[in-house]
Parts: structure tokens; C-alpha cells; sequence
């Protein structure tokens, strides 16, 4: 087990969550492919993986991208539960979908039981200005109650596309190195104990 | 004309069709070259008559054209009728079939398929062949895969497909080991192949469809066709042999889900009380959901349990309309209920009394000797409703129409036979057609929208008018009647036809098609033996004037005449006479009688008959004029006979003709024929006839 896990690289499994529309695909494929695809045809759950060099060191990414819509919620929870970090989409240009993301939030922090999931609020179609109807303010305050950081992208002219992928990804690896140290520390005081215990007797 | 040739002798052409007919003529030009190059007022008087004419003749082609379009669209109309009542023939013979097949498929089906109430009518068979492909198809997983008996325990679990599937690691994305699926309405179940052992797979687990995340594989590197199911803790990836195969299963998993959504939803809605979609996360391998349902068997309500007594009671007491109500209120509340061995013994019971009670409906409606049949269609009115509710719909229509025969045949033996025929026929076509027509009424009160019974219905309809058409025939033409009385006969049957059309049921065409032949029979023999008797007065006949002894007796036979549309009165010489033989006084009379029962019976098929009836009547009354003025008699009775000829040719022949106009709209051409075959006898000698054909030929009323 030990042997193989060496030969591959890190594995980092990163969810896309949002409404639909918002242009989860459409990020996606840009980051995957670097092209973007106009047709709007949803989503019911791909994935995709890549190899790509994060901070110098090799890395795969396994991305879910998910149905805006999913009608049983235990399936959704099945999804959910299967991702390390979440980018959470909403579009700027619709503000149903900006309200939607609190949902979304709550169902992550439920499933995951997690505060400190690694997460981003991504304010995606920043290339349509003109139909802006969230404003960078208001995300940004919702993601500072979060805790998280807020990015606007564009699927469209690669605008903060691979920002989006590449900071999910490093909180990721912050987070299982961190989590490693954690158990380490655990299992040090477990040992601590029985060996106090063994003192004792 | 050589007149206008000289005064232009140029382009102003006669008058004639080709002339007016043709596109770039004008109207007012040509009156304007008229007048320009006519001179006088004759030659102008002429052109006008000839254009009067021409209008005239043009005015009657196209009246003939009108009728003859008309006959044509009669006559299709009444084709489409006949071709209706045909496919409705046809449609019932299918639905027969139908019923037929059913019933053969169900005595071979072992799978129980308690409450066919909850189903409709026509999905029935369907389903239950569905079912029957089901249950052969888990039985069959159950033999080839060990370890999942518990497979048949949900009742509606259905299957939908199965494959080989490569299951790879996650990690390292090499397959681990080959295993079975099989996607079931419900789930999905994965069975490993066994290398020992009678079977060749071995249970794995079972997941839910309700919690099954299913992941198209997009992009793995170089592995292709593959798919992912995620079920908590598990992350599971499986390869499929081709792209095709893959889209396959991902088309059958959404099609899966969203039919178990469709049915969660509806379940849902029915049952608001139950709490909303606890959060299904089943540990994999868990198919015994008997834990789950044990604790609601105590919820069923205490009506319910005892519905099965209380349908008993109902049944017994002959409240038919409480034990349906019962019966439905079951129905409902079992589509709501938890489904649970209480519950589905529950209704094995509730459908054995659907049953009884379908069966005591039916004993109801049942004809047996020793029944009164009092009540009539009224009494049933009751137990086809409630059948009908029930979903025996066809039954109901099939003991229904028994009965109305039934009640039918009562009215035939009822129906006094003394009496002379035409009073029976009036009786019993009275009686019989007014009872189909209530017939009617009630049986589209009863079934107001079932296609299948309303085929049904008119092939009884069909039956009962042949039986109807049968009897007629052996009361009406099998017996010595007058054409006078055969005529009444068959115009009454007619118009009961016809007002049975009014409730949409037109069959006259079957009925007059079943009395045809036997009319045109009938009127072959009223021929000949018309003919017959022609004959054999003419020889007694010494053609004489008719001396009618007294003024009096002249003006009432006169008057008699008259009001047969017959006027004599340029026949009378001196005070008592009329130069008309006693023969053809009396003959005009009969054949104005045979004209006018012919022409009752008239219809677009007999018509050729009847022609040849009067034509041959007619023909046979003025050949004796023809032979004895052949024989060479003497001057003064050769005008005699000349003069009777006439008044057969056109006094009698105007009348005939005109009441043959009057119902049909067209002169009889065979009539015309003999008028014109035989017109040289009176046009030889009488001037004052010379213009006879001229005058009366039948074009003038065209
Ligand atoms: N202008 C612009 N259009 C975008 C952008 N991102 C996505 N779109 C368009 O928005 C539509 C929807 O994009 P998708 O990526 O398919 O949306 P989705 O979130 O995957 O939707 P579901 O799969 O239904 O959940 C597509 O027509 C895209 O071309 C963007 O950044 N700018
Ligand atoms: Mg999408």
C-alpha cells in the first residue's frame, strides 16, 4: 500500500457547487482544456483529472462537476461527502444564484461537519459587467462571515480561472498536512496515556 | 340572316356558346358592334332570341349538372355512412379479440396480482404482462446469483438492466476484479462472478438508487468508459466495454432515478403526516427492510382492518352502493399506506369480496327463466352502474345488450299475430323500434364514453335489425299482400330507420339492403301479373266508348278522375259518353295506384326496378292499341283508337311524369321512351297531336 502511494502523486478532490448556469462546467473546461464553451448544456456529475505541478511539487487534481440540480438530497450528500475542497458558484449576473450559495454553504458544513473546510465563494461571469447584479461588496462581506476568500472569474477570457483551482488547492494541502500533524499529536497523547497508565500500575 | 350578312358582311358573329364562352369576349363591345352593324329592329328581335336560348339551354345544363353532382355527393355521403358503421363493426370484433386474449393470458399467469381495482381498465393488461416479465426475470437472477434471496421480497421491485462491469482502484485506476450490476427500480446490485459453485455470481451489496451519486468519468487519464458511484464511505469506479455501453448506463440510472422520484413524489404528497425523506443512508448490503416496517403495522385503522367483514355484510344486505364505497375508500387509503404484510393481506381479502360483489352485480343482471322481467332496462340500471365503477365495464355492456335482447324477443311473441299483416307490421315495428330507441337512451346513459361498448352496442343494434329485417320478411313476402299494403309496410320500417339515425345510430342501409331483393322480387311479380291481366282483358275488349248511363254519373266520374289529376273532359261526346274504353279507364286508374306505391318505395337501388315496373305496365296497356290498329279497322274506330292511345300518350303520361318529378326530380326516361317508341300512332292521322313531343317531352322540366 505504502509503496504504490508513492508512485502517485497527491490526489486533491475538489467539488463545483452552484446554482445551474452559474458556469461550473464552463470553469471547468476552462481550467481542464483551456477553452470555453458558449452552449449551455447541463450538467447530471462529471469528473475530470489532471496532473499539474502545484508549488513545485506534482499534484493531480479530481474535480466534481455537479448538477445545479439535484432532486434527492442523500445523493447530493453522496457527492458532497466525496470532495476535500469546494468551489462554491454563483454568477454575478444573477442574484438568485448569489443567494443560492448560502444553501449550498450550509449543506457542505452539514455533510462535511466542518467549519474550516477548505472552500472559496467564486463570483464567476465578471466579463458581463454590464449585467452585474451582485456587487463585489456584498459577495465579498458574505465571504468574510464565512471566513473564506472571495474571487470573481470569467469562464470567458480565463480571467482568475486557474487563482480559483490553484488557492483551493493549497488550502487543501494545508489542510491534510495540518490534519496529519493533528492525528500525529493524538496518537502521541494516546501513547502518553498508556504509557502514563502503565507508570501508574 | 343573309339580311345581317349584307348589311355588315363582316366580323359581328351569331350568338353561340363557343362565341360567349371564350375568355376575351366582352359584353359590351359586342352589343356595341351589334347594334353598330345591325340594321332594323327584326334582325335585332332574332339575335336576341337566339341568346335567350342559348341562356335557356345553358340555364338547363347546368341545372342538370347540379343534380347530377348532387346524386353524387348523396351518394358518397351514404357510402362514408356505411363504411363508418363497418369500422365499428370491425372495432368491436377487435375489442372481442382483445378480451378473448386477455383472458387466455391471465389463466396462464402464476403471479399473483391482487387488486386489479387500483388499475385502469385498459393499463391492465399491460401491466400484468409487465409483471410477468418481471417476476421471470428476478427469478432468473435468482438462480444465477447466490446469496440474494431477499431479491424477491419487495413486491414492486422491478428489474431494468444488467451487464459485466470492470471494477478499477481508485487509486491506481487498474481493474480489481469483473463484476455483475443489475439496476432494479430501486437499486443497484453488484455481484462478483464465482469461480466455484453452481452460480455464477455471488451477492455483493445492494445501494439504494435514492442515495446512489453517479459519476460520469469525463477524464481519467488513459482509462475510457468509465463510471463512478459514490456511496459513503465508498468511492467506487467501474469500466464498461465500449462508450456505448457506458451511455447506456448512465441513461438508465437518470431514467431510474426519475421514475422513483416521480413515484417518491406522488407517495409523498398522498401522505403528508409521514415525515419528509428521512435521510436514507443505508449501510450497503442491508435488504431486509421487514425491521423497518414492523413497527407501522399497529397504524392501520381499525375500518380498514375490518373492511373485509363489513364488504361481507354489505353484500349480503344487497347494499351494493355502501359495498363499493367501501371498496373504493380501501382502494384509497392502500395507495397512501405503508405497504406492509398487514396491509397486502388486508387486500388479498377486500379482493376476493371485489370479486363477490362483481359477481353477485353481474347474477343481477343475469336472465334466467322463473325472473321476472318486470322491472325492465329500469331495474338494471343499478347493478351496470355499480359494474361499471368497479371496472367490468365490458361485462356490463355485454349482460346489458343480453338483456335488452332479451326483452326484445318478449315484445316479438307478445305481439298479437291476428289481424291482417299491415296492422301487425305497424304494431311491431312500433313496439320493436321504440324500444331500441329507449334502448339507446339508456345505454348511452349507462356507458357514455367507452368506445369499446359503444362498438359493441351497435353490432347488437345490427343484430337485432337483421332479426327485426328476417321476421319482416317472413310476415310481409311470404304471403299474398297488396302492392298497396307492401308499400305502407316498408315506408313505416323506413322511418323508424330513420329515427333511430337521430341517436346517431344509422343503419337503414342494413335494412333496406336485407328487404331489397325481396322488393324488387315483390314488384317483378306485381309486373307480370299485371301484365298478365292486361292481356287477357284486351281480348274481351270490343273498344267502345264508356256510356256512363246518366249526366250524373258522367260529372261523379268525372270528378273522380279530376281528383286523380286526370281532367276527361275533352274525352265527352253527347251527354253520357266518354271516348275512352272501360279498359283504359279502369287501367289509368290501376296504374296511377301502381305509380304511386312505386314511387313510396323508390330509392336510389330500386329504381331501376320500379322503371321497368311501369315501364312494362305501360308498354304492355298501349301495345293493345298497336296490334288492333295493325289488325285494320275500320276508319271511324281507328280514330276511336287513336284517340285512346293519345289519351294514354299524353294525358296519362303528363300526369305519370309529373308525379315522377315531383318526388324524384327528373322525368323517367323509360316512360319517355315508350311515349316516344309509340308515337306514331297518333301522330299518323290526329294533326292536333303533331306537336306532342315537342310539347311534353320531358326536357321542359329539366
Ligand atoms: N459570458 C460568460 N458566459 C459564461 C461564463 N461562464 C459560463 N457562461 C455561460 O453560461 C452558460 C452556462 O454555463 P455552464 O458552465 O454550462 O453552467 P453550469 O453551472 O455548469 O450549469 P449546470 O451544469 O446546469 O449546473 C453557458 O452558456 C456558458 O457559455 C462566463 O464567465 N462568462
Ligand atoms: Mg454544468
Amino acid at each position: 500500500m505504502a509503496k504504490k502511494a508513492t508512485v502517485q502523486p497527491a490526489l486533491h478532490k475538489v467539488i463545483m457547487v452552484g446554482s445551474g448556469g452559474v458556469g461550473k462546467s464552463a470553469l471547468t473546461l476552462q481550467f481542464m482544456y483551456d477553452e470555453f464553451v458558449e452552449d449551455y448544456e447541463p450538467t447530471k456529475a462529471d469528473s475530470y483529472r489532471k496532473k499539474i505541478l502545484l508549488d513545485g511539487e506534482d499534484v493531480q487534481i479530481d474535480i466534481l462537476d455537479t448538477a445545479g440540480q439535484e432532486d434527492y438530497a442523500a445523493i447530493r450528500d453522496n457527492y458532497f461527502r466525496s470532495g476535500e475542497g469546494f468551489l462554491c458558484i454563483f454568477s454575478i449576473t444573477e442574484d438568485e444564484s448569489f443567494q443560492a450559495t448560502q444553501e449550498f454553504r450550509e449543506q457542505i458544513l452539514r455533510v462535511k461537519n466542518d467549519e474550516n473546510i477548505p472552500f472559496l465563494l467564486v463570483g464567476n461571469k465578471s466579463d458581463l459587467e454590464d449585467r452585474r447584479k451582485v456587487t463585489f461588496q456584498e459577495a465579498s462581506d458574505r465571504a468574510k462571515q464565512w471566513g473564506v476568500p472571495y474571487v470573481e472569474t470569467s469562464a470567458k477570457t480565463r480571467e482568475h480561472v486557474d487563482k480559483v483551482f490553484y488557492d483551493l488547492m493549497r488550502e487543501i494541502r494545508a489542510r491534510k498536512i495540518e490534519e496529519k500533524t493533528v492525528n500525529n499529536g493524538r496518537g502521541k497523547d494516546k501513547n502518553k496515556k498508556k504509557k502514563l497508565k502503565c507508570t501508574i500500575l | 340572316m343573309n339580311f345581317s350578312k349584307d348589311c355588315n358582311g363582316m366580323d359581328v358573329k351569331e350568338p353561340d356558346k363557343t362565341l360567349l364562352s371564350s375568355i376575351d369576349f366582352s359584353p359590351e363591345k359586342y352589343v356595341r358592334d351589334l347594334s353598330q352593324h345591325c340594321v332594323g329592329g327584326p334582325e335585332l328581335r332574332r339575335l336576341r332570341k337566339k341568346i335567350q336560348n342559348l341562356s335557356e339551354e345553358t340555364n338547363n345544363s347546368l341545372k342538370k349538372n347540379v343534380y347530377q353532382n348532387y346524386m353524387q355527393f348523396i351518394d358518397s355521403a351514404k357510402e362514408l355512412s356505411h363504411l363508418e358503421s363497418e369500422m365499428y363493426q370491425l372495432s368491436h370484433l377487435l375489442s372481442e379479440q382483445k378480451s378473448l386474449l386477455t383472458s387466455l393470458c391471465t389463466t396462464s399467469i402464476l403471479a399473483d396480482d391482487s387488486m386489479i381495482i387500483r388499475r385502469s381498465e385498459n393499463k391492465d393488461e399491460n401491466v400484468k404482462e409487465q409483471n410477468q416479465i418481471n417476476h421471470e426475470k428476478l427469478a432468473s437472477i435468482l438462480e444465477k446469483v447466490e446469496g440474494c434471496k431477499e431479491l424477491l421480497e419487495v413486491s414492486a421491485r422491478t428489474y431494468l438492466y444488467e451487464g459485466p462491469l470492470a471494477e478499477l482502484d481508485p487509486l491506481e485506476n487498474t481493474v480489481i476484479k469483473n463484476v455483475q450490476a443489475y439496476l432494479f427500480s430501486d437499486g443497484l446490485m453488484i455481484a462478483t462472478r464465482n469461480g466455484r459453485g453452481l452460480m455464477k455470481y455471488v451477492f455483493e451489496t445492494m445501494y439504494e438508487l435514492g442515495s446512489l451519486a453517479v459519476v460520469n468519468v469525463k477524464d481519467l487519464g488513459n482509462i475510457k468508459y468509465a463510471f463512478k458511484i459514490l456511496i459513503f464511505p465508498d468511492t467506487r469506479i467501474f469500466k464498461c466495454d465500449s462508450e456505448t455501453t457506458k451511455k447506456e448506463w448512465l441513461e438508465k440510472f437518470d431514467h431510474a432515478k426519475k421514475t422513483k422520484l416521480t413515484q417518491d413524489q406522488q407517495k409523498r404528497e398522498s401522505v403528508p403526516e409521514k415525515s419528509p425523506s428521512r435521510s436514507i443512508s443505508i449501510d450497503s448490503q442491508s435488504l431486509n427492510q421487514f425491521e423497518e416496517l414492523e413497527d407501522t403495522v399497529t397504524a392501520h385503522p381499525e375500518w380498514f382492518l375490518e373492511a373485509p367483514e363489513e364488504l361481507d355484510v354489505c353484500i349480503a344486505q344487497r347494499h351494493f352502493d355502501d359495498a363499493l364505497a367501501l371498496l373504493q375508500r380501501v382502494v384509497e387509503y392502500c395507495a397512501h399506506a405503508q405497504q406492509d404484510h398487514v396491509l397486502i393481506e388486508v387486500q388479498r381479502k377486500v379482493d376476493v369480496r371485489h370479486n363477490n360483489l362483481t359477481q353477485v352485480l353481474m347474477k343481477e343482471l343475469e336472465i334466467s327463466t322463473g325472473k321476472s322481467m318486470q322491472g325492465g332496462l329500469g331495474a338494471s340500471r343499478r347493478a351496470v352502474r355499480l359494474l361499471i365503477m368497479l371496472g367490468h365495464s365490458n361485462q356490463a355492456c355485454d349482460l346489458f345488450l343480453k338483456l335488452c335482447t332479451y326483452l326484445l324477443k318478449i315484445q316479438y311473441d307478445r305481439t298479437k299475430k291476428e289481424g291482417s299483416i299491415t296492422v301487425y307490421v305497424k304494431n311491431l315495428s312500433g313496439i320493436i323500434f321504440t324500444n331500441i330507441c329507449h334502448m339507446t337512451e339508456e345505454f348511452l346513459k349507462n356507458f357514455p364514453n367507452s368506445s369499446a361498448c359503444c362498438s359493441a352496442y351497435l353490432v347488437w343494434v345490427s343484430a337485432q335489425l337483421s332479426y327485426f329485417s328476417n321476421h319482416f320478411i317472413k310476415r310481409v313476402f311470404k304471403s299474398p299482400i297488396s302492392l298497396s299494403n307492401l308499400a305502407e309496410c316498408i315506408d313505416l320500417v323506413r322511418w323508424h330507420c330513420q329515427k333511430l339515425c337521430t341517436y346517431g345510430v344509422d343503419l337503414c342501409y342494413q335494412v333496406e339492403g336485407a328487404l331489397r331483393t325481396y322488393i324488387t322480387k315483390a314488384l317483378k311479380d306485381f309486373n307480370d301479373k299485371f301484365v298478365e291481366s292486361i292481356k287477357f282483358k284486351a281480348l274481351d275488349d270490343n273498344w267502345n266508348p264508356t256510356n256512363l248511363k246518366s249526366k250524373n254519373l258522367l260529372s261523379k266520374c268525372l270528378n273522380e278522375y279530376a281528383e286523380m289529376g286526370l281532367i276527361l273532359n275533352s274525352y265527352i261526346t253527347g251527354d253520357v259518353w266518354l271516348q275512352i274504353t272501360a279498359n283504359n279507364m279502369e287501367f289509368s286508374k290501376t296504374f296511377l295506384i301502381l305509380l304511386n306505391n312505386c314511387l313510396k318505395l323508390e330509392t336510389t337501388e330500386l329504381l331501376y326496378a320500379i322503371n321497368d315496373t311501369i315501364s312494362n305496365v305501360f308498354e304492355a296497356q298501349i301495345k293493345q292499341h298497336e296490334l288492333i290498329l295493325s289488325e285494320g279497322t275500320k276508319a271511324d274506330q281507328k280514330t276511336f283508337v287513336i284517340k285512346n292511345a293519345e289519351f294514354l300518350l299524353t294525358t296519362l303520361m303528363v300526369l305519370c311524369q309529373r308525379k315522377y318529378i315531383e318526388k324524384l326530380g327528373f322525368p323517367c326516361e323509360k316512360l319517355k321512351q315508350i311515349q316516344d317508341k309509340y308515337s306514331s300512332l297518333i301522330t299518323v292521322i290526329s294533326p292536333t297531336t303533331r306537336d306532342i313531343k315537342t310539347k311534353y317531352s320531358s326536357d321542359q322540366y329539366l
